[in-house]
């Protein structure tokens, strides 16, 4: 069969010529690309000898210049004099990163010039709004600014919540700052704290104030176990006691909860139940409580916590309460 | 004496000599310290059999009762190097003498990983192979503790060379049969050290099952001999089938606790491992308890605990035997061996998968792992020397041998910084244990590092104080006892309110313990404490008046 002829022409076209190339770096680049791809195993050994040794110069910085970037005694001690010389009443340690509590071994437990008076330390992955700070109006941020990993957020939370600050004051590898807190949360009690003159019945369980984990953090709260059979609910009266604007505190089991019992919390004034929170497995950092009494009659009035479990509770549950000035 | 025994045996000295020097640092972990009384009854067990033959059952049953969720093969080991050290040379503690054993076979898994180097890659594969597996810091750790996932890693290792050699060409002076026997036996001690042996047969059958495939290759390479049967062309591996008949054989041989009711105790023992318990574990901030579990852990483990360069250098080994296997099915390849790579390759994988799956366990940092450790090794050397060789062909030794420095010289300064901290290593990726810390990663395992603290305990407890030791077990407070670490006035407590002493081990899952301390003894401020790089490890409070 004989094809007709295109009446467009013939469908080919004749190799269009290079296009000038008076520098040369068309050239260049078809060569290096040539050479490139498809990779040759030459480049690719190449490639591994150029990770290897940079990860290995890596590996060298890191570890020659980790010392050096870290606090030594004499750092530890510095930093521990010049706290042990300002903190007063009201003062709190803040450790940045959380993970530098070396800090509990070297610094003053309790402020030097008022033995009485604890000095707080604390380590906190963050200093959200969620940590009320409580009692504290001075906090001293101390960090360690050359640690791999960073300090994390402590200075630029703190920074927020401060009406002053001041330094940060170098010493040898770690920094000190004092922020001094635009509105300090000076509660008017605790609950613990008030735990000594109240009235309490616990059936089979044990009450007291302690400090203890919830969600792997340190909380100082009442305390009610059940270590045995008997599930008697726990009742703690106050009496006669001020309840300022309001209160918060929060319910949760304490450590790790996994597959233990749950608790309900329920807080009463004046006989009518103004608050209540579930402390569950489920909810590790527990479930807060919050009443507003700014409607209520000013002055004293009687305040009742009930805490009923639902089943052996050994590691027991952390109860928190304040009153808002 | 050939230049690759002659490594090997440098290798396995060398081995040898660190361990024992290095290991009195290491304090005693908890398995351990089963492990060591467990080989202490194990070690009555043969003279009181030989003394009164027809009591043998019954003596196995007193005798092997302790720790019997895991075999006797091992800590029969144990048992043999603490009679010989301790009890008639009087060279060594009981521990020390126990751990002898688990250095053994460290050396025996150098000495096998130089062999295989050298059949490898050359001298100088087998130089580097073993020293890319000991200067990661945790495999280091893992020699000295005489507890089982070293044990079985170097057994399974040697499982896996004695299959290579026996369905290869470079048999040496043992025939096909005499490999496949070999190997056999090493499986039979391998299982009789830790369940994860089993694993081993279907690995290298699979492995062998996957050579069978080669593509475009013509020649039939050193797969095909050493084989009974055929199987599309290729021939089913002896090794195999002696495995099946000698494995069982030797772990029953080697457990005299399965000498009757044999198959209600190996049910037991390995009804036990199935529903193991899943211990908290912290990974990126997250507390682990129950599955599923990120299939990411091991991977993510392994990149933030081996050093960088090691790891690249590992990370560089794999996809270099994935393009051998490539080229050899394109016809690229002609002496490349597709069995011997995908034996490499799955061996090296295959242990990270089996942690990865969601439902598995996740805990002990790597030492589920360990198995695939000197696989990396042997193809991050065979990597190098490739490297090597392919860069400046006629100074291919000094190219390696540079790399090979940069590779390793921060390796081996990580593996003195960290020691004898090895459970608590983090590589430079993750910033260390620093970095690790913030990354809220697992800070430690296992209650060894308490060993740093005795010597404060020592000089400064209270006459008679009972102690709270937490994460390190009352066996091994008595143990470090009986050794002369720990003063023998010292009392064993069992929690914070009739302790005057509390020993805490930083675990995030276990702060509870911290915080209750803190309100008995009322005070938040550790007396004593142990760092790693300015991260608390071990921490120590008392009551007030019992610290002097």
């Amino acid at each position: 069969m004989t094809e007709l002829p295109d009446p467009r022409g013939p469908s080919y076209r004749l190799p269009s010529p290079p296009p000038p190339d008076p520098t040369g770096w068309h050239e260049l680049r078809r060569r290096a690309l040539g050479t490139l791809w498809p990779p040759r195993s030459v480049a690719w050994a190449g490639l591994l000898a150029l990770a290897v040794s940079a990860s290995g110069l890596y590996g060298l910085w890191f570890q020659a210049t980790l010392p050096g970037r870290l606090p030594s005694e004499t750092d530890w001690k510095a930093a521990a004099g010049v706290i042990a010389r300002e903190a007063r009443p009201g003062d709190a340690v803040v450790l940045a990163p959380s993970w530098s509590e070396r800090a509990r071994e070297i610094l003053p437990e309790r402020i030097p010039a008022r033995p009485e008076i604890p000095l707080p330390i604390l380590a906190l992955p963050s200093l959200g709004p969620e940590e009320d700070l409580r009692g504290i109006r001075r906090v001293w941020l101390l960090s360690l600014p050359g640690a791999p990993g960073g300090s994390g957020p402590a200075a630029v939370q703190l920074t927020a919540r401060a009406g002053t600050v001041e330094g940060p004051m170098r010493l040898g590898q770690l920094e000190l700052t004092r922020f001094d807190l635009k509105v300090p949360f000076l509660p008017l009690w605790t609950l613990p704290d008030r735990l000594a003159s109240a009235s309490v019945e616990a059936g089979g369980a044990t009450v007291a104030a302690e400090t203890r984990e919830v969600r792997f953090l340190p909380r100082n709260c009442v305390v009610a176990r059940w270590p045995g059979p008997g599930l008697e609910p726990v009742v703690i009266r106050l009496k006669s006691i001020p309840l300022g604007v309001g209160l918060t505190g929060r319910a949760a089991l304490v450590g790790d909860s996994t597959g233990g019992g749950s608790a309900t919390v329920r807080v009463q004034v004046d006989g009518i139940e103004v608050a209540r929170a579930e402390a569950t497995p489920g909810r590790p950092d527990g479930e807060p409580l919050s009443f507003d009494a700014s409607r209520l009659r000013p002055g004293v009035h009687q305040l009742s916590v009930e805490i009923v479990p639902s089943g052996p509770l050994p590691r027991g549950v952390c109860v928190d309460l304040v009153a808002l000035p | 004496m050939t230049p690759g025994r002659l490594i090997a045996l440098g290798w396995a000295v060398a081995v040898l000599a660190v361990a024992a020097a290095t290991s009195p640092a290491v304090g005693i972990s908890r398995d351990e310290s089963v492990y060591v009384e467990a080989a202490a009854s194990y070690a009555r067990f043969w003279p009181e059999a030989l003394r009164d033959p027809g009591r043998v059952l019954a003596t196995a049953d007193r005798r092997y009762a302790p720790n019997h969720e895991h075999p006797g093969f091992t800590k029969g080991l144990f048992a043999l190097t603490r009679t010989v050290l301790s009890d008639y040379l009087g060279l060594t503690g009981e521990v020390q003498g126990s751990r002898a054993g688990a250095w053994l076979l460290a050396a025996f898994l150098a000495a096998l990983l130089a062999l295989w180097g050298c059949e490898l890659a050359g001298p100088l594969g087998g130089a580097l192979a073993p020293a890319f597996f000991f200067l990661v810091p945790r495999n280091f750790w893992h020699v000295h503790p005489a507890v089982l996932d070293l044990p079985v890693t170097s057994l399974m290792l040697a499982t896996t060379y004695a299959f290579w050699r026996s369905t290869s060409a470079s048999r040496g002076r043992l025939s096909t049969a005499g490999w496949a026997f070999a190997s056999g036996l090493l499986l039979g001690a391998a299982l009789g050290t830790k369940h994860n042996a089993w694993f081993l047969p279907p690995l290298l059958f699979s492995a062998w099952l996957l050579g069978s495939f080669r593509g475009r290759q013509q020649s039939h390479g050193p797969a095909s001999e050493g084989a009974v049967g055929t199987v599309r062309g290729h021939r089913f591996p002896w090794a195999l089938v002696a495995m099946a008949v000698l494995g069982p054989v030797v772990l029953v041989a080697t457990w005299p606790w399965l000498w009757h009711h044999t198959l209600p105790r190996i049910q037991g023992w390995l009804g036990y491992h199935l529903h193991h318990e899943n211990y908290p574990w912290m990974y990126l901030g997250r507390l682990l308890r129950e599955p599923p579990f990120p299939v990411a852990y091991p991977f993510v483990v392994t990149a933030l605990t081996v050093p960088a360069a090691i790891l690249v250098a590992m990370i560089g080994g794999l996809l270099q035997s994935g393009a051998r296997i490539v080229a050899a099915w394109r016809g690229r390849g002609p002496a490349v061996s597709i069995p011997t790579e995908w034996l490499l390759l799955l061996s090296a994988l295959f242990p990270m998968a089996l942690i990865a799956w969601p439902t598995v366990p996740h805990f002990g940092g790597v030492k589920h792992w360990l198995p695939a450790m000197p696989f990396l090794a042997l193809l991050a050397a065979r990597a190098l020397v490739t490297t090597g060789r392919l860069l400046w062909p006629a100074r291919a030794g000094a190219v390696t041998g540079a790399l090979a420095f940069l590779a390793l010289a921060p390796a081996a300064w990580q593996v003195a910084h960290a020691h004898p901290f090895g459970t608590a290593a983090w590589n430079e990726l993750a910033g260390g244990a620093p970095g690790a810390a913030t990354m809220g990663m697992q800070r430690q395992f296992w209650g060894d590092s308490t060993v740093a603290v005795l010597p404060a305990v020592n000089a400064h407890a209270a006459p008679g104080a009972r102690v709270w030791f937490q994460e390190t077990t009352a066996l091994a407070a008595r143990q470090y006892q009986r050794d002369g670490r720990l003063r023998r006035d010292l009392a064993v407590a069992a929690g914070p309110e009739d302790a005057d002493l509390s020993i805490w081990q930083y675990h995030q899952e276990f702060r509870d313990r911290e915080f209750r301390t803190w309100t008995e003894f009322r005070t938040a401020r550790p007396v004593a404490g142990a760092h790693l790089d300015e991260v608390p490890l071990v921490q120590v409070y008392a009551r007030p008046g019992a610290w002097r």
